[in-house]
């Protein structure tokens, strides 16, 4: 399968498919918490998925050059230390840390951009903007990640570039759920809604129709990987690989 | 209440109803809607989440006078992770299924702001005693919001409670041609609607008590 | 100033020390158990997926891992072949069990699915994976939705059409892989 089909089709999987808010319930904080305006909650949702990317590429770079069981620069140091030893060097039991240090680091380093270049937003965002780091969304995209270096071969295995891409698009289908869901409480304002139900009530139930919703997009991918495959030459019939593109790849 | 802030007792019983973190602080949402669609994951969620809180809150409530205030946030951060860690190992490897089931959203309790909240706003100023019954009593809220949750969407989605380790059927098996399942509770928007009604529920009775008591 | 931030910075260094050391132990202790779990996780279906099998071994047959199922005497009985594809909502990983000479199928057992509950999830039950049970693998399976008649055909789950086109297309790619591997090393 042509390697920019099996990008968008990445693409779309994580923006809308497995949508990271209304199918893996992370970044719910900031889903119920931001999005009251729209304006506010297009800002959150471009702040993340800045984040995201950094955060994405630094801890693909750490559990790939370092964490993960055989990495290369792990190996070198440790046949240095001790060479005769064929002990594969695992530090993968670091992962979580790493991992929640990484984000933190990029929210530092988005939160220093945004006060120099962006005050007004800065002040708009207030606290937010650090609470990003404890934004469920990045360590997932983060373990995801993981997932798909330690141990995966073929398809399976992400290099940056798919590791990148997959970041962005979750955080631009975060932006786009949070953005609806700010439009949707606009109007809500307007609205009778019982007491009890008021703020987080109110945006959950909606929550669960928006949920229901981008349900219908389930099986998409798998009618996407068709379509590429007609615009494909046919190959040979005997070929396994023809058979299994479009049920085994990824 | 002394000077240093709410007794041992109060932090306990705090944590149950009045201060629960899912309904009342509306903290920890992620794992909330996405382990509850049964009661063994909820359970196991709120054994993991009560491991690491206690944990950290006697770590945090023991070291809280050597904490400099600007990096206080980076030692509370370490502190869970490890001890996330630990919990997610020690699933994997005596719990092999529930692991496999909850799969990322052990790690993300690391994120959870319940536990972060608690060593904040307790462990980090109050005794060790006082950290532990704080724990205790919020992580048992925890598993209460949770346990709400996953009674409602376990028994409307499979008819059962408790179905995969005690194999509890509250809809008997034969019972599809007059109620069958409602599937939608064990998917998304299930999690979200039912979650958004009970919050309904649950500030429409702390409403009227506070009524009552006006 | 220097002074000041790694003297604050002490903390922090001996409780990472404290705990890289921690987590090194929980390491060590409990990654032979996870492995196992890992391992008996294939393995243990084995006997379930080849009549007579007692236990198997890993093999890698022209870049693919399948495992020789044995019986109690070491004599090769079968063979089960893992194999995973996307189903409708994700993806799924099964084991197919083969006889020796890769002429029927054995056995099949879902190892990980996310399909939707009650509709899609019924592929893991027992009355429609014995369907795979004895059947002929001279020519390619096929879903059918109405009752199978023919050898070659599977009945799909009501409801659920994607999903069990899935699993039959993986059954399919699995057993084709295996030929070809197989001739390809000349064994057969």
């Amino acid at each position: 399968m042509s390697y920019l089909a099996s990008i968008f089709v990445l693409a779309v999987t994580t923006a809308l498919i497995n949508n990271m808010v209304l199918h893996y319930f992370v970044g719910i904080c900031p889903f119920i918490g931001v999005s009251r305006k729209v304006d506010m909650a297009f800002g959150m949702g471009a702040a993340v998925t800045f984040v995201v990317s950094v955060a994405a590429a630094l801890s693909w770079t750490m559990t790939y050059f370092v964490l993960s069981p055989g990495a290369p620069l792990t190996a070198w140091i440790w046949r240095m230390v001790n060479p005769s030893s064929t002990a594969v060097v695992d530090l993968s039991i670091l992962n979580y840390i790493v991992y929640i240090f990484v984000i933190a680091s990029a929210v530092q380093l988005v939160e220093m951009y945004v006060r120099k270049f962006f005050p007004a937003l800065y002040k708009a965002f207030g606290v937010f903007l650090p609470l990003i780091t404890t934004n469920c969304l990045i360590l997932f995209v983060c373990l995801e990640i993981m997932k798909h270096i330690a141990g995966a071969t073929g398809p399976d295995a992400w290099g940056l570039d798919k590791a990148l891409i997959y970041a962005v698009f979750a955080g631009l289908g975060f932006m786009l759920a949070i953005v609806i869901m700010a439009g949707i409480r606009e109007e809500l304002d307007h609205c009778d809604v019982p007491k009890p139900l008021k703020g987080p009530g109110i945006t959950l139930i909606i929550a669960g129709i928006l949920a229901l919703a981008f349900m219908g997009f389930t099986g998409m991918d798998n009618n996407l990987l068709k379509l590429m495959q007609k615009d494909a030459p046919a190959a040979n019939e005997n070929a396994v690989s023809q058979h299994q593109s479009p049920i085994t790849d990824n | 209440m002394n000077k240093e802030g709410p007794t041992s007792l109060e932090r306990f019983i705090g944590g149950i109803l009045p201060e629960n973190p899912i309904y009342r602080q509306i903290l920890g949402m992620c794992p909330t809607l996405a382990v509850t669609n049964s009661m063994e994951g909820a359970m196991t969620m709120a054994g993991a989440v009560m491991f690491v809180l206690v944990c950290s809150n006697i770590l945090i409530s023991l070291i809280r006078h050597l904490l400099k205030p600007h990096l206080r946030i980076l030692v509370f951060t370490l502190t869970i992770a490890t001890f996330v860690t630990i919990a997610d190992r020690f699933l994997a490897a005596y719990m092999y299924d529930m692991s496999k089931q909850l799969g990322p959203y052990i790690p993300l309790i690391i994120v959870n702001c319940v536990i972060i909240a608690r060593c904040e706003i307790c462990a980090s100023k109050q005794g060790v005693f006082t950290a532990i019954s704080d724990a205790v009593g919020q992580s048992l809220g925890f598993g209460l919001g949770l346990a709400s949750i996953a009674t409602v969407r376990e028994i409307l989605g499979f008819g059962t409670w408790f179905g995969q380790w005690l194999g509890w059927r509250v809809i008997p098996v034969t019972a599809p041609e007059h109620w069958s399942t409602w599937v939608v509770m064990i998917l998304p928007p299930g999690a979200f609607i039912t979650l958004g009604l009970l919050m309904g529920a649950v500030n429409w009775i702390a409403e009227s008590r506070s009524r009552k008591v006006a | 100033m220097k002074n000041t931030y790694i003297g604050q910075a002490w903390l922090v260094i001996l409780l990472s020390l404290s705990f890289g050391a921690a987590l090194a132990t929980v390491q060590s202790a409990l990654n032979p158990k996870i492995e196992e779990n890992r391992l008996q996780d294939t393995i243990g279906q084995i006997p379930n997926l080849v009549p007579g099998a007692a236990s198997g071994d890993a093999e890698t047959i022209g870049e693919h891992v399948v495992y020789r199922a044995r019986d109690e005497q070491g004599e090769q009985v079968g063979w089960v072949l893992p194999a995973s594809g996307q189903g409708f909502a994700d993806k799924i990983s099964l084991l197919v069990g083969v006889d020796k000479e890769v002429t029927r199928i054995t056995g099949l057992y879902i190892l990980d699915q996310k399909e939707t509950p009650g509709l899609g999830n019924r592929i893991v039950e027992d009355d429609w994976r014995r369907q795979f049970v004895d059947r002929p693998l001279a020519k390619r399976l096929t879903l059918v939705k109405a009752a199978a008649s023919a050898e070659d055909e599977i009945q799909g789950v009501t409801g659920a059409t994607i999903s069990s086109e899935s699993v039959v297309g993986i059954v399919n790619a699995a057993v084709a892989q295996l030929r070809v591997d197989l001739s390809g090393q000349g064994s057969k």
